[in-house]
């Protein structure tokens, strides 16, 4: 039911075990001199449908949710909900030079590991230098843009290939950075489990069964007067319902649960009980761009008028995830962006007349209900991942939608991993599927419409599934990375945005939300629509963790 | 002797059948799992991970598949069942031995109460012939077990944990109550109330049909009717010549179901969220985990092998015709 | 003729058979009341099942009288429309089971020596293979099955338990007079398999129908519920599906979970007391006692006794 994502997660599979301890004298003793005298657990419910694999592997996918960011710090914290917003973390400051190809920077002092070894910018440069080594770590590919790292005295120096204004979230805010001394006495970093990490950060693993996790603050942590909470609980849920039920009876105090009629099930089940579900990208339509009928721009045009966002949402998703807009901004995050132009006339909710007006300048006639033009019957298959069945629901509405405004639709719902085989194969005709956005809209423009994304058909693409490919948006696409000036960033996606409505090779619905319950009765800090500075779901990575830090039990 | 070799012979066929099966379904379908792991890392994966995929699940091209049936059985054997797919630094084995407490604690103490249980009151019922009791509790319980045994679970926990609150919602133990000794074992057993019950009414019926029907043969035989002639006690009649007769058909029966107690619960399980094998085999399933998958399978198939063989060497020694042959 | 005769001859000591047992009579009748909404299903549903036309998550009412579901759909249609793929998944398995059953069994009782042998280890291996994990792991790897797709697997792993029955009863058939008789006379053994040996097989092959039948309905609406089979069309198992995963017990529409589960048990039931009631015709011992027969039989023991 849940969507979440593992990062930018891209990563190697390696199939042989080998289990390597790394020693954390830290955690024993811990914390007895500064507890509080009787301070309750905070209770997480994070409902991944399986029993914890005690992994804590940064660089693994299925297990850096529960290291990065409350053990695991990156060198600075990126906010995706500010437009970008950057806070020093690991890092005092930094500065990009040499025409955007060069950035600098300086390391903090005073951080000690959770061991009590003093952290410095040594570890820094083994740590980006092992993911060279290791390209099976590099989960965001940086090393495919970064030439090389070096350090001197405090600074860390990152040179770049390119100009690469756009990394910067990636080698800054999503690099956990390791400790050289523990972690070089690893022979395979790549398949150890680390299972009792040592970082930076405000919080230790403590204690962890495949029921429960444990994490324990920090008496190390550096960031003086945060880390307040002395134990956080993680236990692990089989299903959704478990865990919706453990979270509406105030057993947990923060969630990142997908929870049906919300209202009764979760608000009224208990005083204080609060939720809010800041969207972060889009979930969309990918019209296969080489299918007959697709390959038309007007057509792809027509589906996004004749689609109505507002009743998917209502019935798909119980209104959770609002109406997406054709121009590809997600609101109300990134509304700053959105360009007047290119959103004027647009709407949530349905636009028949000039849907089939459209299609009539176009040459297509209504033959037994569907449009055709020649040979062409816009009669298609839609597909989406079988594993979640709210993205069925809206689509079973959607396809009902079109059906009856005369393009044919047929739902097909394979297991995840077929869905996932065609989709980037291009083996498909439509898909509903969401990519992984960033801090700025231009992220997900970039996975969209970048033609280097995409590949062959039968050839699997990292992103750009629909196989859109136009030299002008290329140059588009290329120019954002060279520039740090947000004015100029906002003017070209601007014009990306007219591509999107103009062109429509992907057509967004709905806008992914963060899942986020909360009770703020005995703690404060959460994250809130006026206060958004950080992603709150449990599934975000450094997010979570950030937040933590910053969390603070009421007197 | 020849009875048991006979049998001996017979599991070896079962067993090797089962691997083959095993083998070969992921080979047979349609669609490519290899490929639809590679597309779970978006195309970014190291070639010698690729390979390592290709080799488990056979579909390299560079090896026929002659060969690798014959090392999947070598990996077998010597117990390798590789990493699962969905947490790849766990291994398989790792998992299994995680999930298999559960399953055979919930599902194994259930199935010998509801043996017991059933075999009684079947007994009974028989006895009783033409009663009320006879009358009502076989059809009773013939309509029981015909209910989809899920949905015997999804009302228990409405009914009895969400509107009446008596039980804990859902999963094996509270995980974050940090309970130890004795407080745990109450814990466990309190969340295990819920699916026993559910197992226990819904297969409680067989048990009862079965000794029941075979009760009725034995009464009719000619010993019976001679205890009753001779005027012994009712009582004694039904447990020292009876019952004992009547219960040895169905001691066979009962290590078979034994043996499918790793893999009788499965959807009873997924119901409570219990953490035990049949959870982990959906969730294996949901996930495309073929590793985890094929080796709960074989897990599965050789506990009822395993069963079968024990009680075959059981009825070898307590039936006397199977001696002399 | 001789087998038209036998079949009025068969109809008439079915109603017989149905006036004398209730328990067969009640399945009967729920099992017809099925077959005709799955035949007919336009007729029992007021409002399409599929559309999402009305308020979301209301309860009883005249207009939907099992509420309505979370995304607006009216229960009562949903149900009416889901019935045929339930019924139908169950007659095609337990058809096609018994065919399988009944072929293999009798096969093997029949030819006997090798082809004994091996049909019998056959079905044995079969009936030894964990049936539902099976049923399981085929369904992942064939991925989001169609009706044809879940009625094969159930069927490939549903006929061993008939096959291994009807294999025992043939054999204690075998060499009774009356097909010794035939044969002697110089019969193609097709007509003494199909007169002479299948009929009086009867009751236990519609008992293992209704068996095979009860197991598809319960399996396939467990993988429809866990959502291994296409969930895009209607049938109990896939209502269940969409009750789950919008818990529509804490969302307070617990109609939408038990309407489905009822049609199932219902239905489940009547195959099991039909099942029931066949399996006392083909052994006698088990039918049930009557006043008047114990009273005999208390009288004779007191001659005994005497």
């Amino acid at each position: 039911m849940k969507k979440f994502k593992v990062g930018l997660a891209t990563s190697a599979l390696v199939l042989v075990a080998s289990t390597i301890t790394v020693a954390g004298p830290a955690t024993v003793g811990l914390s007895v001199a500064n507890a509080a005298p009787s301070q309750a657990p905070l209770n997480l419910a994070n409902e991944q449908g399986a029993l914890w694999s005690c992994a804590f592997n940064p660089f693994v996918p299925s297990s850096l949710p529960y290291s990065f960011g409350l053990t695991y710090e990156s060198l600075d914290f990126v906010n995706a909900l500010q437009s970008g917003k950057v806070t020093p973390w690991l890092a005092s400051a930094y500065a990009w030079s040499n025409a955007n190809k060069k950035l600098t920077f300086t390391i903090r002092s005073g951080v000690k590991w959770s061991d009590g070894v003093a952290f410095s910018a040594a570890d820094v440069v083994y740590t980006f230098n092992l993911l060279k080594k290791n390209p099976a770590l590099d989960l965001n590919a940086v090393w495919s843009v970064l030439s090389s790292v070096s350090s001197s005295g405090n600074k860390v120096v990152l040179n770049f290939k390119l100009a690469a204004v756009p990394y910067f979230f990636y080698v800054a805010g999503q690099v956990p950075i390791v400790p050289q001394h523990l972690w070089s006495k690893i022979a395979k970093p790549e398949t150890s489990t680390i299972p009792n990490p040592v970082g930076t950060g405000g919080y230790i693993m403590s204690k962890c069964t495949g029921q429960n996790i444990k994490w324990t603050a920090n008496p190390h942590f550096w960031k003086t007067g945060q880390a307040q909470i002395k134990v956080v609980n993680m236990p692990s849920f089989l299903s959704n319902n478990t865990c919706n039920e453990y979270l509406a009876s105030g057993q947990s105090a923060w969630g990142s649960q997908f929870i049906p009629s919300i209202q009764s099930s979760y608000v009224a089940k208990k005083a204080g009980n609060a939720y809010w579900f800041a969207p972060v990208a889009n979930v969309a339509l990918f019209p296969n761009t080489t299918v007959p009928g697709l390959s038309d721009a007007k057509v792809r045009q027509a589906i996004s008028y004749a689609i109505n966002r507002s009743t998917i949402s209502r019935i798909g998703e119980y209104g959770y995830e609002p109406a997406a807009s054709q121009t590809g901004i997600v609101s109300p995050t990134f509304k700053s962006w959105v360009s007047s132009s290119s959103s004027a006339g647009l709407s949530s909710s349905a636009n028949t007349t000039k849907a089939a007006s459209i299609l009539a300048a176009d040459g297509y006639k209504k033959v037994n209900g569907v449009y055709t033009k020649g040979s062409t019957k816009l009669s298609f298959t839609l597909t989406t991942n079988g594993g979640y069945s709210d993205w069925i629901a809206a689509m079973q509405v959607l396809g009902q939608e079109l059906t009856k405004f005369g393009i044919k639709v047929t739902l097909v719902t394979p297991a995840a991993n077929t869905f996932y085989a065609n989709l980037y194969a291009g083996k498909y005709q439509l898909a509903y599927n969401a990519e992984a956005g960033g801090p700025t809209p231009f992220y997900e423009m970039r996975q969209w419409l970048f033609s280097k994304n995409s590949a062959a058909i039968g050839t699997a693409a990292s992103s750009n599934w629909e196989r859109y490919s136009s030299p002008s948006t290329d140059a588009l696409l290329n120019q954002y990375g060279t520039t740090t000036s947000a004015s100029l960033q906002k003017s070209i996606v601007a014009k990306l945005e007219g591509v999107m409505v103009s062109q429509a090779p992907v057509i967004p619905v709905l806008e992914e939300v963060d899942w986020f319950q909360y009770n703020a009765t005995h703690i404060s800090g959460f994250p809130s629509s006026t206060n958004p500075y950080a992603q709150p779901g449990l599934y975000n990575q450094p997010d979570w963790g950030y937040v933590l830090d910053q969390l603070k039990p009421k007197a | 002797m020849r009875y048991l070799v006979r049998r001996i012979g017979f599991l070896l066929v079962a067993l090797w059948a089962a691997l083959t099966v095993n083998f070969l379904i992921p080979r047979l379908m349609p669609g490519n799992p290899a490929e639809a792991i590679i597309a779970q890392f978006k195309g970014h994966i190291n070639p010698s991970a690729l390979k390592a995929i290709e080799v488990e699940l056979g579909i390299g091209g560079h090896q026929n598949l002659f060969a690798s049936y014959l090392q999947y059985f070598g990996n077998t054997f010597r117990g390798h069942f590789g990493n699962s797919t969905e947490s790849i630094t766990t291994s398989v084995s790792h998992l299994i031995a995680q999930a298999l407490p559960w399953t055979l604690g919930l599902v194994g103490v259930t199935t010998i109460f509801g043996f017991i249980l059933g075999t009684g009151l079947g007994a009974i019922a028989a006895w009783k012939r033409g009663r009320f009791f006879d009358n009502v509790l076989p059809t009773v319980f013939v309509v029981i077990s015909a209910f989809p045994y899920f949905w015997v679970g999804l009302i228990s926990i409405w009914f009895f944990s969400l509107t009446l609150n008596w039980f804990p919602t859902l999963g094996g133990s509270n995980a974050t109550a940090g309970f130890t000794g004795w407080a745990l074992v109450g814990d466990i057993l309190v969340h295990s109330v819920l699916p026993a019950f559910t197992i226990l009414i819904t297969s409680i019926g067989g048990w009862i049909l079965t000794m029941r029907n075979n009760m009725i043969t034995v009464v009719a035989e000619d010993y019976v009717k001679m205890a009753r002639a001779k005027g012994l006690r009712p009582r004694r009649i039904l447990m020292q010549y009876a019952g004992r007769n009547a219960l040895l058909p169905n001691l066979t029966g009962f290590a078979m179901s034994l043996g499918f107690v790793i893999s009788g619960a499965i959807l009873v399980e997924y119901v409570f969220n219990y953490p035990g094998v049949g959870f982990l085999l959906l969730q294996a399933v949901s996930s495309n985990d073929y590793p985890l998958m094929q080796a709960l399978f074989l897990l599965i198939t050789v506990a009822v092998l395993l069963a079968i063989f024990v009680s075959d060497i059981a009825t070898a020694l307590l039936d006397p015709r199977t001696r002399g042959n | 003729m001789r087998l038209l005769h036998q079949s009025r001859h068969f109809l008439a000591e079915a109603w017989k058979f149905l006036r004398r047992d209730k328990k067969a009579l009640v399945g009967s009748i729920i099992l017809l009341i099925l077959l005709v909404i799955s035949a007919f299903p336009s007729w029992f549903t007021p409002d399409d099942p599929t559309a999402y036309a009305y308020t979301p998550g209301i309860g009883l009412s005249w207009a939907h009288p099992l509420g309505t579901t979370s995304f607006g759909q009216d229960v009562f249609s949903q149900l009416m429309a889901g019935t045929r793929q339930s019924v139908m998944i169950a007659m095609v398995v337990g058809f096609f089971c018994t065919i399988l059953s009944v072929v293999i069994g009798i096969s093997a009782a029949y030819l006997g020596g090798i082809v004994d042998d091996v049909l019998s280890l056959f079905t044995d291996v079969v009936l030894v293979i964990p049936t539902f994990p099976l049923v399981i792991v085929i369904a992942a790897y064939l991925k989001s099955a169609s009706f044809w797709t879940v009625a094969f697997v159930l069927v490939i792993t549903g006929w061993s338990y008939g096959a291994r029955q009807l294999r025992v009863q043939a054999l204690s058939l075998r060499n009774r007079d009356y097909l010794l008789a035939a044969r002697a006379r110089g019969e193609s053994s097709l007509y003494v398999i199909f007169v002479e040996l299948l009929p009086p097989m009867t009751s236990l092959i519609v008992a293992n129908f209704l068996g095979a039948a009860l197991y598809a309905i319960i399996a396939a609406s467990g993988l429809q519920f866990v959502g291994l089979a296409n969930v895009n069309t209607e049938a109990w198992g896939t209502m269940l599906y969409w009750a789950q995963n919008n818990e529509a017990f804490s969302a307070g529409l617990p109609l939408w979970a038990l309407a489905p589960g009822i049609m199932i048990a219902i239905f489940g039931s009547a195959l099991a007391l039909l099942n029931y009631a066949f399996d006392e015709v083909s052994n006698p011992a088990l039918r049930p006692v009557r006043s008047s027969e114990r009273k005999l039989h208390k009288s004779r023991r007191s001659e005994v006794a005497a």
